[in-house]
């Protein structure tokens, strides 16, 4: 499995600035962009109501057995998953290998609306993933600032 | 693999509890979301994606801070996977991107085949995802030594922690919260050294 590069400033505001405009574009409530193992890597919108942590770990679910699914009718383009409600709806789209673009919205706003832009914005986020690779491919990770001296108990049970 | 952000000096770790159906998987995570102590805000929901018996059907999952690294602001996600043979893609879903490995063994004598065939389980499922379990730092934990049909402890060792390199193992009583945190701990600081003392690219 490959991995994704080490995101610096600078991509990180790239990535934040996709999920801005498509937001502005869209209409959406909140944007997202996870990986598939379940890890949030940035976000936009409203954070205050919903628990972005949590929904990341469960659309990469969600995702993920949708495409297991269509490994097993053959079918080679599930790339994306949508979700109706009634007060909210959730569309989430592949961007790469390695990463994923969910977007939630009012259930009155148009999904093809939500489509259309979130298109542009995973191309967006998927070129600036690769200009990180392309950063330098071979770099280690800097962990300099983690303390390991400081790990005794990184866990501790309540009295 | 674990994501590294620098602009935000945040960590994000992904641990899996993997181990037999009925094993003590949800337990450990129910534990640690019960005991575990935190900076306020640090610790999320536990989320269980369970059917109306409780059997785990999907994954839990439970969101934590670290509250001693400096540096970096370290978050861990712990899941479990559904132990029961028949979710096995399910498993292999879960095992994606994962950082860190604690296999629950269940310490009943008739368990043992079960606890060998997951153990076989997890390594087939990693080599699926192009990963292997040499390169993976994971515990053993030896869970429900309070039972009275217990193997002995050597004998677990023998069946589950006989490879070249022996890994750190611990009994435990996952719904008394004993051998919970010993075995996270572990998990948890063997996964750090690794991400310092190699240095290679993860992601971000």
């Amino acid at each position: 499995m490959g991995t994704l590069p080490q995101l610096i400033e600078e991509d990180v505001q790239c990535l934040e600035d996709a999920l801005r405009d498509l937001l502005q574009r869209s209409d959406a409530t909140t944007a997202l962009i996870i990986d598939k193992g379940g890890f949030l890597i940035a976000s936009q919108g409203d954070s205050r109501n919903f628990d972005l942590t949590t929904i990341a770990a469960l659309a990469s679910g969600a995702y993920m057995a949708n495409q297991t699914i269509a490994n097993l009718i053959h079918e080679t383009n599930f790339n994306s998953v949508y979700q109706q409600g009634e007060k909210y709806s959730m569309f989430a789209v592949c961007v790469d290998e390695h990463c994923l673009l969910v977007v939630i919205f009012k259930a009155h706003v148009s999904v093809g609306v939500v489509k259309y832009f979130a298109a542009p914005a995973a191309e967006q986020v998927a070129n600036q993933m690769l200009a990180a690779q392309d950063r330098d491919p071979g770099a280690g990770l800097d962990l300099s600032m983690i303390n390991l001296a400081d790990t005794s108990g990184l866990f501790r049970r309540r009295d | 693999m674990a994501i590294i952000n620098q602009a935000t000096k945040e960590l994000q770790v992904k641990i899996v509890y993997y181990g037999p159906a009925m094993g003590g998987k949800t337990t450990n995570l129910v534990q640690v979301h019960d005991h575990v102590q935190t900076a306020a805000g640090n610790k999320g929901k536990l989320v269980s994606l369970a059917t109306s018996s409780d059997r785990t059907l999907f994954f839990d999952f439970l969101p934590i801070e670290a509250m001693s690294i400096k540096g970096f602001k370290t978050k861990f996600q712990l899941y479990t996977v559904p132990g029961q043979v028949i979710y096995n893609t399910t498993r292999q879903l879960v095992l994606r991107g994962v950082d860190g490995i604690v296999f629950v063994g269940d310490s009943q004598y008739e368990k043992m085949a079960e606890n060998v065939e997951s153990f076989a389980n997890l390594e087939e499922n990693l080599k699926s995802l192009k990963l292997n379990l040499a390169e993976i730092p994971y515990v053993l934990q030896y869970n429900k030594r309070d039972l009275p049909n217990v193997a002995p402890v050597e004998y677990m060792e023998f069946l589950l922690n006989n490879r070249e390199v022996q890994v750190p193992s611990f009994t435990s009583v996952a719904h008394k919260c004993e051998g919970v945190f010993e075995a996270l701990n572990m998990i948890t600081r063997m996964l750090l050294h690794k991400f310092v003392s190699q240095g290679t690219p993860q992601y971000a």
